[in-house]
């Protein structure tokens, strides 16, 4: 994962900080049994470490450490209004870590958060006992892996499994699990439900070279994606966000080109395509730790407290991607964030 | 530039002697030492916590220390358990008001890393709470460090500095009877450790100051370029500041502004005669971007 490391930087996780209060408990012990050479520095909460000012992102990137925490207060949250929710009415989101390992440039984690160390929240059965709270009063769309990617987490957390185990038991809860990583064991082992959503953000593998480092190539995602559908399991293909780069049309052609060659796209769930937008204060905070990253130095169009590309060349990018899609899946298939 | 901050002048003999440093005569609060070509600036701040904070901030205050630049608080300290050794302290917790610090471990290193406790007195075995202190935090008993600055250092400097710039390297010189420890003996035990400390010094400084540094900065031709091309536009502060990100952003993404500039001018589309003709080449020009 974290192969390319330059050997002057401590080892990714050397040092992983725990809560005192979650010292003893089950999930702690097992992921802390993984990582036996690591320095554990305990801690009184987790904020003490992850929200210290003036840290930076950039740099700890190269030496990510992980923190063992309790989620406290609100469990599960209503979804975003720049978020896509796929015509589900009651559409929320939970963050059982945050933070990801991999390190795309334009990521809002990155203006979301002070920190770049990862934070996992061993509690997950209180998040569980949330979900099925909700659960006693409506059906429930619950995206798991937006503040992170869990996927890629998975041999060392395995909450992809505790969820998916979770869901066969609720009908009517529905989560989406988000990623960039192709782990192929992962989806050599999968079982299929039809209520556990794989959701693969695809990019030009122009854009993961430029910007999404250490993620899978678009080659092994498109496997992965494909691998999955294979087996019975809903997925969908997010292209969002689509990334404005020189020669983007190009770019963009070339991996339809490459999508339509691996998936068999009758068998896909859906798909999303939407523009890079970003909220004016996280796009503040990323330029400060980012000075040198081409792709949130774009002159944006700012509207509402939301920053995207400009009108003209959002609807360009958009309409390229629907259009080519149209020409393959039914139009209900499709969702564009801004429709 | 390497801000390093000892507690007492027998810890900073071995820096003045390494490095060459010269006191600063102009500073007449504390003993400061200095040798800008080395890049280092080195304080005596006295000791105690109050001593610790009011040098960390009237340095940095004065020098205003850049993303560039590191801090080093280095002198002997305490042990509960051990006899000797060189630590780099992974979290500082102060005495007196239970506050937990935790400096960026970023970087490799050879050193053993420890707690470190930083007290009012110095610590005396005989006489010990600060232990139950960590205890309670942590309920296991690892052993301690003990001085009488680092949470000091670390709150007064964390106004200047990253906690990734933040180092804090002690060296074990007792087991709780700091007076038994003479200067003389202090100043040997530096000694003894001045090689390892050296080269993490030289080590780490060169790696902030290579992390830190921009691959992008525009050169003075390219300022230059910038602000011809904005007063042949007649440009308003709005949109020189506009076109400011548009140049940043072909830069970054490695496109040729330059040439681009340079070829209005060679089509005699610039300069522009008015405000508004400067309006319209600039809508032109950003069209032409994207």
């Amino acid at each position: 994962m974290k192969n390319l490391k330059k050997d002057y930087f401590n080892p990714f996780f050397s040092h992983i900080y725990v809560e005192k209060s979650v010292r003893n408990h089950a999930r702690t012990q097992k992921i802390l049994a993984k990582f036996p050479s690591a320095r554990i520095i305990e801690i009184g909460h987790y904020k003490d470490v992850f929200c210290r000012s003036r840290q930076n992102l950039r740099l700890q990137h190269h030496s990510q450490k992980l923190i063992l925490a309790a989620r406290q207060g609100t469990l599960l949250y209503e979804g975003a209004p720049v978020c896509q929710r796929f015509g589900n009415e009651h559409f929320y989101y939970t963050s059982c870590a945050m933070n990801c390992v991999f390190d795309c440039e334009y990521c809002y984690l990155k203006g979301m958060y002070p920190s770049a160390n990862i934070v996992v929240f061993v509690n997950l059965e209180d998040i569980f006992a949330e979900a099925e709270r909700i659960l006693e009063h409506h059906s429930l769309y619950l995206c798991v892996s937006y503040d992170t990617d869990l996927l890629a987490l998975e041999p060392l957390i395995g909450y992809v499994q505790e969820w998916c185990d979770f869901a066969s038991r609720h009908d009517h809860l529905t989560i989406e699990i988000r990623t960039k990583c192709a782990s192929k064991t992962f989806v050599q082992h999968a079982t299929p439900l039809p209520n556990v959503i794989y959701a693969y953000t695809i990019s030009p593998q122009a854009v993961i070279e430029a910007f999404e480092h250490h993620t899978a190539s678009l080659a092994d995602r498109l496997s992965c994606a494909a691998g999955l559908m294979h087996a019975g399991c809903p997925v969908r293909l997010c292209f969002d966000p689509m990334i404005y780069m020189p020669g983007w049309k190009q770019h963009y052609q070339e991996m339809m080109d490459q999508v339509l060659c691996t998936i068999d796209v009758d068998k896909m769930l859906d798909i999303s395509i939407g523009t890079f937008r970003i909220s004016q204060d996280y796009l503040k905070n990323m330029r400060k730790q980012e000075p040198d990253s081409a792709v949130i130095w774009f002159p944006f169009q700012k509207d509402d407290g939301y920053c995207h590309y400009p009108d003209s060349l959002m609807e360009e990018m958009e309409c390229f991607l629907t259009g080519q899609f149209s020409e393959k899946i039914g139009r209900e298939k499709i969702f564009r964030w801004n429709v | 530039m390497v801000y390093i901050f000892t507690a007492l002048y027998c810890e900073a003999q071995i820096f003045i002697r390494q490095f060459n440093l010269t006191k600063n005569l102009e500073n007449t609060w504390f003993q400061e030492f200095q040798n800008e070509e080395a890049h280092i600036r080195l304080t005596v701040t006295g000791v105690g916590e109050i001593a610790a904070a009011a040098a960390v901030s009237s340095i940095c205050s004065m020098y205003r220390p850049s993303q560039t630049d590191l801090l080093l608080n280095v002198g002997i300290c305490a042990h509960t358990d051990k006899k000797d050794g060189i630590f780099l302290c992974n979290e500082i917790i102060e005495q007196a008001t239970g506050k937990t610090f935790y400096p960026d471990m970023l970087y490799r290193h050879n050193f053993c890393e420890g707690t470190i406790v930083t007290g009012m007195l110095p610590w005396n075995s005989k006489k010990d709470t600060s232990n139950d202190l960590h205890h309670a935090k942590t309920d296991t008993h690892v052993g301690n460090l003990h001085d009488m600055e680092a949470a000091a250092v670390y709150q007064a400097g964390i106004h200047f500095f990253a906690p990734h710039q933040m180092n804090f390297l002690k060296i074990v010189s007792d087991n709780g009877n700091a007076a038994a420890v003479s200067r003389e003996q202090a100043a040997l035990l530096m000694e003894t450790c001045q090689d390892s400390i050296l080269d993490y010094i030289t080590r780490i400084a060169a790696l902030t100051q290579k992390n830190a540094s921009r691959k992008s900065e525009p050169s003075v031709d390219e300022e230059q370029l910038f602000e011809t091309f904005c007063a042949d536009l007649h440009c308003s502060r709005a949109m020189r500041d506009s076109m400011k990100q548009y140049i940043r952003y072909l830069a970054l993404s490695g496109m040729d502004y330059t040439g681009m500039i340079r070829e209005l001018y060679e089509k005699k589309l610039l300069p522009c005669k008015d405000k508004k003709e400067g309006k319209q080449r600039f809508e032109e020009f950003k069209k032409r971007l994207f």
